[in-house]
Formats: C-alpha cells, sequence, structure tokens
C-alpha cells in the first residue's frame, strides 16, 4: 500500500468559490480533477500541497458545445471517456476524440479529464518512482535534488510531456480558457506548457483551466493523433505525433501541421512545413515530410525506451498516416 | 486510517444500501471499502493505477478504488463484487466465470468482474460482442494467470443471449488421443 | 469398481469457484484482527554497503509507533536450501542489494508506519557493488557473501555424459551460438502479505501468502528459536506465486517477531515495488552453446556454457544451477552431452525459480540451436523433432529415468492445428511459423532437506451426513490443487465435488505437505487422496455389500449412490451408505500418503538425483508471427499448444494452465524485463513499466491437452503448470526467423533489436 500523504479537501460547487479557495492557497494550493496522476505523484511523494481542490462539482467545467464561430468547447472537467464517445467531439475533432480514447486505460479515462490530461505533469523514469528509489538515485533538479540524469549538466528539467491530447489540440490550434479568482484569459494549448518540467504548465497561482476551445475546421481537413506505446492499452505514450493536414477542393495542400510529444516537457510543432503548401499527398511527400519530423524531433532518454528507436518509429508513423492519405 | 482527527463522516449507497463512515481526506475508496467496511472484495495490487484490481463501479462506471477520495463519494453509487450476486443465486457474469474456469488464484477477478458488468450493461444488446471489444473493455484489468482466454469465454458467453450457448472464436479446447 | 467418469476428466470449474467470484475468498491482506499494528521495511538504497549505525530513536517517539526491529534482533541466517542459508531478515553487516532490508517498524497505521520508516536513520558505508556477472565471477577483491573460496560463484556444476568431444570431432554439423536471456520476475497481482499472532498460550500463528507453509514453518521455529509445535502456519488462498512466493521471506520473520514483541497481532504487506525487489525471478543467463548433429539431422552432441545472474542471495539457487543442464538432455536423444553451469552471486536482487524453474533459459538455446539445424539441413524442424524423440520408457544420457512421453501426439497435434503443413513455407515474408517442445518435471524425486518422511499425505474423513472432509497441507495458489484433490475424492467415492470440504494449508489441522512448486502436487498429493480415498471406499463398499448380501467388488459408487453392478437397479443414497459403514468400522477415514520412487530413476553421480522426478510431461508449440520490417515491431497473431499431461483430471484447470504459461512465455519473449541500471536499482519497479500483457496483447491461445498416462502418476497424471511455458518462447524467436530471417539470441525480442538485425540482413544482403 502506498497511503496518501495528509492534505485538506474542498469541493466547491461554483468556480467563483473554486477560484477564491485557489487564489487563497497559493502554491500550497493544487486542483484535483480525476486524480489519476496528482494522486500517484501525492503518494510518490512528488508534491505535498496543504490544501486540494476538487472541481469536481463546478457546472461551468462540464459540457460541450459549439460556439457561434462554429468552435468545439469542451469542459476541462469532461472525462476522456465520454470525450473519446462524444459524437460533437468525434464528428468534429476526430483526433480529440481518438487521443482520448487511446489514454491509459478504461478505468482511468473514465476518471481523467481533458483538463487533468492537459495539465498533465511531466514524466520521467528517474523521478516517477517512490521515495526509496529516488533516495538511492539522490535526486534531481524536478525533485530533492540538483542535478538532472536525462541531460547530464542539464539546467531545466527535460522530462517527457505525456498527456495523450496535447499535441493534437496544438496541432489543432486549441486555447485554454484560464480563469482565477480575479481574471480571465485565454492560452494556447501550445503557451500552456513549459519548457522546463519543473513548470509543467505556464499557470499562475489560483488559476485552473476552465475548458479548451477548438477552433472550426475547415472543409478537407484531415487529422490524426499516433501514439505508440509497448502494451496497447495502460502505457502511457513512449512517443506520439498529431497530423492535420487542411487541402483545397482540388487537393492541394493548404496547411500541414505536425506535432510531436514525449520528446522533452513541451509539444514540438515541426517547423517549415510550409514548403509543402500547394502540393498533392505523394508518398514522396510523405517520405520528404517524415523525413523532416525525424530531423527536428530527438527523443530523450526520459522515458524506458530507447531514445534512437523512438525516433526512427516517429518517422515511419508520420510517412505511413500521410501514405494512407495519399489522393 | 486511524488517523481520527480529520475524518468526517461520508454518506453513500454501498450495492444498494445507504452507508454511512467515517473517512480521512486523504483515504482513497478502496481502503475504506476494505479496511473500514470489511468489504474486501475488491483488492489492491499496485495502489495507483497500474492493474486494476481494486475497480469498482462509482455511478454506475468503472473506476480505480486506489486513486479515488472515499470523501469525494459523499452521496455517490458504489458497486463492489460483494453486491453482484443475490439471494437468488450469481449474477450471469460470476456464473460464467465458474462454468469457463475464468479465475485461477482469483485476485484479479473482482476487478475483473465490475469492468465486465459494466461491459455487458452497457453494449448493445442486439449482436453478440466480439473478443476484440471485450478484450478492449477489460484492458485496464491485468491477470496474471489465465492468458485472458477464459475469461473473455466467460464474458461472451454471459452476453449470448439466454439459450444460445455457441460461443464464437471460443478458446475451449479439444481433447486429443 | 473406481470412478465416477463424469468426475475425472470433467469440465467441471474450481471448487472455490462462487467464493472467488463474490468476493468472499479472504487473501492474507483481507485478514484483520483486533488491535492489529501495521509494519513496514526500511530498505538499502545502496547495492552493497556497510551498516554502521541505525538510529531508531526519532521512529520510536513518533505517537503510534509500537516497535523497531533491525538485524540484532534476528542474528539467524536462513535460506530455502539447508546448505546455503546466507539470507537474514534484516541485514546484519551489510546490505547486499538496493532494497535490502534493513530494520522493520510496527505501528498504529500504514501511514504512521511509512512515517516512521522515513524517520529512522541508517548510516552507510557504500562499498563497490558487482553488478555485471562475469564480473563477478572474475573478481575477488570484493566478496559479496564471505565464502571458503575467494569469488562470487554461489555453485558450479561441471558434467560430461558420453564422449563429447569424439562426437563433435566426427560431426558433419556443428551448431555454436551465444545466447542470451534476460531476468523475469513473476509479478503476481497479489502483492506478499504476511499477519502475526500471539495468542495467550503463547501460541504464534502466521498467515501468510506463501507456497510454502512447511518450510515457513521450519524457518519461522529456526530463525525465531521457537520449538515447531509452538507455531501455527496458514496459508490463505494465494493470488498468484509462479515461484515468487516459494521461499520464507524477510516479511514473515518480521511480522512474527513484531508480534511476540509487541503482544499484539501485526500485518506487513508488500508494497508492489517491493514484491519487484524481493523478487526471485527467472535467472538473466549467458549460454555459451556448440551443438553437433549428424547429415539426417540426429542430435550427436551438445555442449553448453551457462553463466547465471543469481542476485545477492543463494534462494534456490544451487538447484537452478543444475536445473540448467539436467533438464536439457530430453525430450530428445542425446548420446553426448556436457555442461558447465556457474551461478554468481550480484548485487541485485536475488533470483530463484520462475515457472519452469531453471529449464527455460537452457531450452530456449536447444530449441533455437535446433531450428538452426533444420534450415542448415533442409529438414522441416517438426519432423527434425520428431526424429530425435527420445522415447517412452527410457533413460536419458544423464541416466534420468523417462516413463511415458507424449510428445510426438504434441508435435502431430500443434502440426495438425496449425495448418503448419500446408502454410509452412508458404506464408508471404514478414509472416512467419515457428515450433519448439520441451520436456518437464512432475515434482522432484528428493525434498528439499533430506528426509525419508512422505511428501504429501492426505487425511480423509466422511460421516453420515454424506459429506466428505479432506484434510492437505497443499497449497492452491491458483492452480487448483484443493479442487485436484476433491475431482479425486470424488470420482472415488461417488459423492458430488459439491459436498466434499478441502481444508489446506494449515499446519495445525492438515497434514505436512512440501509445498505448491516443481509442479509437484497433483502428481503426489493426487496419489496420497486417492489411496485414502479408495481405503474409504472400499469399507463402504463392504458394509453396503453385506447389507445387500452381495459381493464387495460389485457396489459401485458413483453419482451420490451406491448401486448394485449386477442389478442397477438396487441403488442407495450414499448417505445411506456412509451409515452403514460408519457402523460397521466406527468413525470413517482414512490417511493416504506419497513418497517417490528412488529405485533406479536417476544417476548416482554427484547431483545425480536432480532433476529426477516420477513422470515428466511433454509440450510442443507452434507460433504465428507477424513482423513489421519498418518499425520492428513483432505480433504473436496465434500459439498453438498441446500439452502432454498424462490424465487431466479436471480439464479446464489443465487448458487454463496451459494458456497462463503460454502467456507467461509471450511476455517473457517480446516485453517483459527484470533489470537493473548501473547502480543496481530496478529500472521497472512497478505494473507500469514492468509490462506484463493486457489482454488486448495476449494472442489467441489455442490448447490441446494430450494423455499418455503415466505410471507413476494417480490416474497417470501428470504436470500441467509450469511444462507449457517453455517451449513457448523458442517457438516465437523460430517464427520471428521464419517470418524475416533474423534471429534475435538475445532476450526479449524488442523492436530495436529485430530492426538493428534487419538492417544488418540488408547491408549483407546489398554487399553480395
Ligand atoms: C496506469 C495509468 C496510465 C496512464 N496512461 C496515460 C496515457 O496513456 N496517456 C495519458 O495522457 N495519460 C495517462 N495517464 C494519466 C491520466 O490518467 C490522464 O492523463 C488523465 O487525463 C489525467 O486527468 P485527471 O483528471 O485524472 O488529472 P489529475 O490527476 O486530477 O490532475 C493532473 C494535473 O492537472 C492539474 N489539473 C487538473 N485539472 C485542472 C484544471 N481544470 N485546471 C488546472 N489544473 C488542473 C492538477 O492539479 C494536476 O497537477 C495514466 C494514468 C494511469 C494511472
Ligand atoms: S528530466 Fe532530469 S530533472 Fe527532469 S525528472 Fe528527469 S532526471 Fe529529473
Ligand atoms: S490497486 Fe488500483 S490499480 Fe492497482
Ligand atoms: S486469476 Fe490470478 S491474476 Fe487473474
Amino acid at each position: 500500500m502506498m497511503p496518501l500523504p495528509r492534505f485538506a479537501l474542498a469541493r466547491p460547487g461554483s468556480l467563483e468559490e473554486a477560484a477564491r479557495l485557489l487564489s487563497d492557497a497559493g502554491a500550497e494550493g493544487r486542483v484535483l480533477a480525476g486524480g489519476t496522476d496528482l494522486l500517484v505523484n501525492l503518494k510518490h511523494g512528488l508534491a505535498a500541497p496543504r490544501l486540494l481542490v476538487s472541481i469536481d462539482r463546478l457546472p461551468e467545467l462540464r459540457g460541450v458545445s459549439v460556439d457561434d464561430a462554429g468552435a468545439l468547447v469542451v469542459g476541462a472537467a469532461e472525462r476522456l471517456a465520454d470525450i473519446a464517445a462524444q459524437v460533437l467531439v468525434r464528428a468534429r475533432a476526430p483526433a480529440i476524440a481518438g487521443a482520448a480514447g487511446l489514454a491509459a486505460h478504461p478505468q482511468a479515462r473514465n476518471m481523467g479529464t481533458l483538463g487533468g490530461n492537459v495539465c498533465l505533469d511531466v514524466r520521467c523514469r528517474y523521478v516517477n518512482r517512490t521515495p526509496l528509489w529516488r533516495g538511492s538515485l539522490g535526486g534531481c533538479l524536478k525533485a530533492e535534488g540538483d542535478v538532472c540524469h536525462v541531460v547530464p549538466g542539464g539546467k531545466n528539467c527535460m522530462a517527457a510531456l505525456s498527456g495523450d491530447t496535447v499535441a493534437p489540440l496544438v496541432a489543432l490550434d486549441a486555447k485554454a480558457h484560464l480563469v482565477s479568482a480575479s481574471a480571465e484569459r485565454w492560452v494556447s494549448i501550445e503557451a500552456l506548457r513549459g519548457k522546463d518540467g519543473r513548470t509543467p504548465v505556464a499557470l499562475q497561482p489560483g488559476e485552473l483551466v476552465r475548458a479548451v476551445r477548438i477552433p472550426a475546421a475547415p472543409p478537407n481537413r484531415r487529422s490524426a493523433y499516433l501514439k505508440w506505446a509497448v502494451r496497447h492499452a495502460v502505457d502511457f505514450p513512449l512517443v506520439a505525433v498529431a497530423l492535420v493536414v487542411d487541402a483545397g477542393a482540388d487537393g492541394a495542400i493548404e496547411s500541414l501541421r505536425v506535432v510531436a510529444s514525449v520528446l522533452g516537457p513541451k509539444p514540438r510543432v515541426v517547423a517549415g512545413l510550409d514548403r509543402f503548401r500547394g502540393e498533392r499527398i505523394t508518398p514522396q511527400l510523405a517520405s520528404a515530410v517524415a523525413e523532416q519530423v525525424t530531423r527536428q524531433c530527438v527523443p530523450l532518454p526520459n522515458v524506458l525506451y530507447d531514445p534512437q528507436h523512438r525516433r526512427r518509429r516517429l518517422g515511419v508513423m508520420v510517412r505511413r498516416q500521410l501514405d494512407a492519405w495519399v489522393g | 486510517m486511524s488517523e481520527g482527527s480529520d475524518a468526517q463522516p461520508i454518506s453513500l449507497t454501498v450495492n444498494g444500501e445507504p452507508v454511512t463512515v467515517l473517512a480521512t481526506p486523504s483515504e482513497t475508496l478502496l481502503e475504506v471499502l476494505r479496511y473500514r467496511l470489511g468489504l474486501t472484495g475488491s483488492k489492491q495490487g499496485c495502489d495507483k493505477g497500474d492493474c486494476g484490481a481494486c475497480t469498482v463501479l462509482v455511478d454506475g462506471r468503472p473506476v480505480l478504488g486506489c486513486l479515488t477520495l472515499a470523501t469525494l463519494c459523499d452521496g455517490a453509487e458504489v458497486r463492489t463484487v460483494e453486491g453482484l450476486s443475490t439471494a437468488a443465486g450469481l449474477h450471469r457474469v460470476q456464473a460464467a466465470f465458474v462454468r469457463h474456469g475464468a479465475a485461477q488464484c482469483g485476485f484479479c477477478t473482482p476487478g475483473m468482474l465490475m469492468s465486465a458488468v459494466r461491459f455487458l450493461e452497457t453494449r448493445e444488446q442486439a449482436r453478440a460482442p466480439t473478443r476484440e471489444e471485450v478484450a478492449a473493455a477489460l484492458s485496464g484489468n491485468l491477470c496474471r494467470c489465465t492468458g485472458y482466454a477464459k475469461i473473455l469465454d466467460a464474458v461472451i458467453d454471459a452476453a449470448a443471449e439466454l439459450g444460445t450457448r455457441s460461443v464464437p472464436g471460443s478458446n475451449d479446447a479439444e481433447g486429443a488421443r | 469398481m473406481s470412478g465416477s467418469p463424469s468426475v475425472l476428466g470433467g469440465r467441471h470449474g474450481r471448487i472455490d469457484g462462487a467464493e472467488q467470484v463474490t468476493g468472499a475468498a479472504r487473501f492474507a491482506d483481507d485478514l484483520s484482527l483486533p488491535r492489529m499494528l501495521h509494519a513496514r521495511i526500511v530498505r538499502s538504497p545502496h547495492a552493497h554497503a556497510r551498516l554502521v549505525r541505525i538510529d531508531s530513536s526519532k521512529a520510536l517517539s513518533l505517537p503510534g509507533v509500537h516497535a523497531v526491529i533491525t538485524g540484532r534482533d534476528l542474528p539467524t541466517p536462513y535460506g530455502i536450501i539447508p546448505w546455503t542459508t546466507d539470507e537474514h531478515v534484516f541485514a546484519v553487516e551489510r546490505a547486499r542489494y538496493v532494497g535490502d532490508a534493513v530494520a522493520a517498524v510496527a505501528a498504529i497505521d500504514e501511514a504512521t508506519a511509512a512515517r516512521a520508516v522515513a524517520a529512522i536513520e541508517v548510516e552507510y558505508e557504500v562499498l563497490p557493488a558487482l553488478l555485471d556477472p562475469e564480473e563477478a565471477a572474475r573478481r575477488t577483491d570484493v566478496q559479496i557473501h564471505a565464502s571458503k573460496r575467494p569469488g562470487n560463484l554461489t555453485k558450479q556444476v561441471d558434467l560430461a555424459f558420453g564422449d563429447v568431444d569424439a562426437a563433435f570431432a566426427e560431426a558433419p554439423l556443428l551448431l555454436e551460438n551465444d545466447y542470451a536471456f534476460h531476468g523475469t520476475t513473476h509479478a503476481a497481482i497479489e502483492p506478499h502479505c504476511a499477519l502475526a499472532q500471539v495468542d495467550g498460550d503463547g501460541l504464534l500463528t502466521v498467515w501468510s501468502a506463501t507456497q510454502v507453509p512447511h518450510y515457513l514453518h521450519r524457518a519461522l521455529a529456526s530463525v525465531l528459536g521457537l520449538p515447531a509445535r509452538r507455531i501455527r502456519v496458514i496459508q490463505p488462498p494465494v493470488g498468484g506465486g509462479f515461484g515468487g512466493k516459494s521461499e520464507p521471506f524477510d516479511l514473515e520473520l518480521a511480522s512474527a517477531l513484531l508480534a511476540l514483541r509487541t503482544g499484539r497481532p501485526v500485518k506487513i504487506l508488500y508494497t508492489r515495488e517491493e514484491v519487484f525487489l524481493a523478487h526471485r525471478g527467472r535467472h538473466p543467463t549467458r549460454i555459451h552453446a556448440r551443438t553437433a548433429f549428424d547429415r539426417d539431422g540426429h542430435l550427436v552432441a551438445h555442449d553448453a556454457d551457462l553463466l547465471l545472474d543469481g542476485g545477492a542471495y543463494a534462494s534456490f539457487g544451487l538447484v537452478t544451477t543444475y536445473y540448467a543442464g539436467q533438464l536439457t538432455s530430453l525430450p530428445y536423444r542425446l548420446p553426448a552431452y556436457r555442461y558447465r553451469s556457474r551461478r554468481v552471486y550480484t548485487n541485485k536482487p536475488a533470483c530463484g525459480p520462475k515457472r519452469g524453474h531453471g529449464a527455460v533459459q537452457p531450452r530456449f538455446a536447444m530449441e533455437v540451436q535446433l531450428d538452426r539445424a533444420a534450415v542448415h539441413l533442409g529438414i522441416d524442424p517438426i519432423e527434425l523433432r520428431r526424429k530425435n524423440f527420445i522415447g517412452e520408457n527410457t533413460r536419458t544420457v544423464n541416466e534420468l529415468r523417462v516413463g511415458s512421453l507424449g510428445l510426438l501426439a504434441c508435435l502431430d497435434a500443434v502440426e495438425r492445428a496449425s495448418g503448419w503443413k500446408e502454410r509452412r513455407g508458404r506464408l508471404p515474408r514478414g509472416r512467419g511459423l515457428g515450433v519448439a517442445a520441451s520436456a518437464y518435471i512432475s515434482g522432484t524425486n528428493y525434498p528439499i532437506y533430506p528426509n525419508e518422511m512422505p511428501q504429501s499425505a492426505v487425511q480423509l474423513c466422511a460421516d453420515r451426513s454424506g459429506r466428505v472432509r479432506v484434510f492437505a497441507g497443499t497449497s492452491d495458489i491458483g492452480q487448483g490443487s484443493s479442487t485436484m484433490l476433491a475431482t479425486i475424492v470424488a470420482a472415488e467415492l461417488g459423492v458430488e465435488l459439491a459436498d466434499i470440504r478441502v481444508v489446506a494449508a494449515d499446519t495445525d489441522l492438515t497434514p505436512v505437505d512440501l509445498g505448491a512448486y516443481s509442479s509437484r502436487i497433483t502428481l503426489m498429493a493426487g496419489h496420497a487422496a486417492m489411496d485414502a480415498a479408495r481405503e474409504v471406499a472400499s469399507m463402504v463398499r463392504r458394509a453396503v455389500a453385506k447389507k445387500w448380501e452381495a459381493s464387495p467388488k460389485d457396489v459401485s459408487l458413483a453419482g451420490g449412490l451406491a448401486i448394485d453392478i449386477c442389478d442397477p437397479s438396487r441403488t442407495m443414497p450414499l448417505a445411506d451408505a456412509f451409515v452403514l459403514a460408519e457402523s460397521a468400522f466406527g468413525t470413517l477415514g482414512a490417511v493416504g500418503s506419497y513418497n517417490t520412487p528412488k529405485e533406479g530413476i536417476h544417476g548416482d553421480y554427484r547431483g545425480g538425483t536432480i532433476g529426477a522426478t516420477p513422470a515428466f510431461s511433454a509440450t510442443a508449440h507452434v507460433a504465428e508471427v507477424t513482423v513489421d520490417e519498418e518499425t520492428g515491431d513483432v505480433v504473436v497473431e496465434k500459439i498453438w499448444c498441446a500439452h502432454d499431461c498424462g490424465k487431466a483430471l479436471s480439464p479446464l484447470l489443465v487448458e487454463g494452465q496451459i494458456e497462463g504459461s503460454c502467456y507467461m512465455g509471450f511476455g517473457e519473449a517480446l516485453m517483459e524485463h527484470h533489470e537493473t541500471d548501473a547502480a543496481g536499482r530496478l529500472v521497472a519497479p512497478d505494473l507500469l513499466d514492468y509490462r506484463i500483457p493486457t489482454s488486448l496483447d495476449t494472442p489467441f491461445i489455442a490448447s490441446t491437452i494430450v494423455e499418455a498416462p503415466d505410471e507413476n502418476g494417480p490416474y497417470g497424471a501428470k504436470e500441467a503448470g509450469e511444462g507449457p511455458l517453455h517451449s513457448s518462447i523458442p517457438a516465437i524467436a523460430n517464427a520471428v526467423f521464419d517470418a524475416v530471417g533474423v534471429r534475435i539470441d538475445e532476450l526479449p525480442i524488442t523492436p530495436e533489436k529485430v530492426l538493428a538485425a534487419l538492417d544488418k540482413q540488408r547491408e549483407e544482403q546489398h554487399r553480395r
């Protein structure tokens, strides 16, 4: 058994109250959504918040809808299982539904939320361990120490972004609606994720994610989320990538976005894909894109699988998906 | 659990019966069920979400008892393996497990059953489920004994319309020699 | 006469099935006692360190903390093999792996105990650690255990049979290859758990999730210095063992001492990480294999050099070191055979017996060697195995007696079921079929500690209610041993399974059984049950015969009735028959026991008794795989397994053992790895990173039961719990070769290894 540390638990009934509780608690408070990540980290002694603020009774964080601009708005407290099954999501953002359905296992998807997935802490083979194990290692930048075992000499924590929905949300240009006791703002999912694993999410103290907004898809959009893990359930991704292609009526590419994850803490938006604009998807293009992705994306030895292999596989995944879209 | 100071009473329905029990904020539903309510049917295999042995239904959905705070179940309806059978006998899926030899050590069984019950209660009734569908529904429940073969057989059998006992893709072996 | 055919060999489930599916079965951690304390264990963060000082004062001053114990409190060493007792409950002078136990704290609850563990200060002097087995074998300056000989060898076996060198000198085909089998662990879903209590009379009771209550009983007596008669060991239902619970562990001895010290019940439940640390899993093994064949594909000689990485303690290692060589001599005829098997200590979690103990690693090497020979010689690999079959009622080159061995029927069955003849060689590149076969023991001839007493025993009682009680020391760990006993008794007495109560594994209530290891229970306890039941049946028949004025041999007991064979319309309910018998003979009961035949079943060289068994099972596997040449993914599409268990007393349970074994082998072949890093820490100490297959990963397993009855088995029955694992792994490896023409000789077969091999293959083809 791994007992949880002691903490106080609040279960506010409104967003306003939740925001106030969080701002009062400051750095000592944490949002608790499904708990499938946070509670494991607490059991591992990776944090010791004084207060957990549960968001399970906040109507403001629920629901899936389409706004006036045709964008899909998903409440942060919506569960992954529901998102995977939701007709609106499946129709308007199939890559998100797909990603939600690939995360973890059925029980965790029944518990885990979109907000928790987007704000998921980074993961590392050296830190998601028991205190006995980390004590044996002597800790690291992210917990109890001052070195990094993934990038020796590194100054930042380079643990892996592991939430399955993040890459497709970034590829679809999604934004998060952040709310605090005093303010609200919209931030792109890309900007929300920090480049140092010690601050994996760029939230101000007291801020929480209310909803995620995915802009309306143009016609002729194709999108996919591809995840690789050793097992077909339970496992976090070892490398993952989202692809979004918007094409004109003639099939010519108008925009191509590729976002990889599980490299370091941040999603990697593959740069320089503009040069494929105007082309049609052909096997040659598929290979060229895959090569560009592989060149730019370098997995680190932060999760338990050979980084070279993860890199090579990423290229194959991208090429095969584009191949499937040829024509 | 005996850290009495911050324990508060919570009220929930467990297997159809209203229950009021003390729980601290840090206590999981699994701890409360097992150690406070004596419902030891739900098991602990990892205590961190990896194995599914602690699976129970909260408001109808299979969740992990080891990662659910008991306090947040205040007002919820909880079903555990102890609530599956009635005076009239075993639940259909329990009976199928026994018939097929789907439990060996039986440790994963309670959690497995809860995932299976949810699957059977929510699936499309019109057609027999495929092996893959059942495997997907049970993919968060690790079993180290059976290779899942007889578990899948049992759930498919339980899903089959009463009277039809042909099991598509059955793993039942044939004897030789 | 004897037997109700519908029970023996009938498709019944387990007798405790209803208890299991209702959650009523009470496993160790499901037990709790009034005033119970919870204890946790302090473990070393260093792979090798001298203990300088332990200060538990802070921990003891925490409210709710009741006691702390350390190595000083338990100075007596123990170990499952009486000649290698190299363990202490807590490190006395040195910690020998990351996770070695150093102290334990008992407190009012788990959370308090966990805080107290953190408050215990231990000062270590870090010592150089040996993590690589080759290095450990070489170095004498670092000594993990004090021993007479310098170095870290725990055991070395050198044995040769037949003229090996001559055979090699003349053989037309010689294959020489290196194989590496990685470490894997049992990963039973139930973590180890023990609960100890001392009652008012001073009797110590320990409930434990163990496979070996008897050996635990002995270890408790010797380590605690108590007479065995003052100790009771109870094994509740166990949530899977696979060899991982087959020796005494720190938690059992520690909870007992803490209960003695505090006067309160004390429970220790391992965390999942501790389960990985306790380990005793499959030894990582490096094998250098030389195998010679004649032109027709007959084996002429085999020479193996094996190095076993034993981890920090001996465990069963003495036996493992022998098994690594002894059991390669069948199921094929091997005219000349030599092996050198060495086991070394390293500063890592101790290795021990995992399903298929010791023989799984060399089996992998041998079966891949055979596959290579088949390719070289252009012989169908199933045919090659048939040609080499050792036969039945024979002896191996190392003088093990072989009785029945249904290997040919197993090969026929998987050949037929897999469509081998029609499909092999005709599949597109990327898809392949592989075969492998094996044989395994049904129990060992000699117990772990030398003695002349029975290895298994049963006490049976029946009474006027019609109900029957079976008392046996056997450990049901999911394999169904209690159901097996009930099945036999039901068959002999004609009672329903539901009318039998099996009371098992309680040293106060049941006769001694050595435990659930080496696939011994069906053969041994099955015999004991059969004998006891036959004796009671005979009393019942005689009593009924007297009443009917018939001959006892004409009275049959079946289907809940006594039946007159000469006039089947004349019947009597069994309860009435028991009344007659109880009236005639007094309280109805009998005992049965079993000891192994000792004459002429092994050679009399040193070590010749190891591998000796009353009966060998046989197995064949065919695996079908798809290999993705771009990602290196190997998908096992299907596994066909045929297993000769002599006689399937409960076919449903035998199939379950076959399926579970195939599953476990599949996981070992492709994804599981119990690995340590450069400092001796486990790389994957949880069920997230130690990847055991889920329901979505596991291939379809088609099992076939083959029955080649053995005269030593009850009704001919042999083992089924371990044999069907062995050849599953090489069958997969051989299928990968068939699919894409590369050999992965270093397990597990991971995508990156497959890709590296394919890259090399492409390069070579390019060069040509
Ligand atoms: C065995 C196992 C396997 C898993 N595998 C995967 C996997 O394959 N892929 C994957 O993506 N995830 C996986 N997970 C992790 C997890 O289940 C999901 O990522 C889930 O979506 C997390 O959501 P949650 O609601 O449970 O988050 P929580 O654990 O409640 O929270 C996670 C973090 O987000 C913060 N947070 C949550 N909601 C908000 C909000 N609205 N505003 C601000 N901050 C917030 C919390 O404070 C916390 O820091 C796995 C978990 C387990 C136990
Ligand atoms: S990336 Fe480095 S700093 Fe971050 S968790 Fe891993 S080891 Fe620690
Ligand atoms: S005990 Fe909850 S998932 Fe393992
Ligand atoms: S039956 Fe033992 S773990 Fe599933």
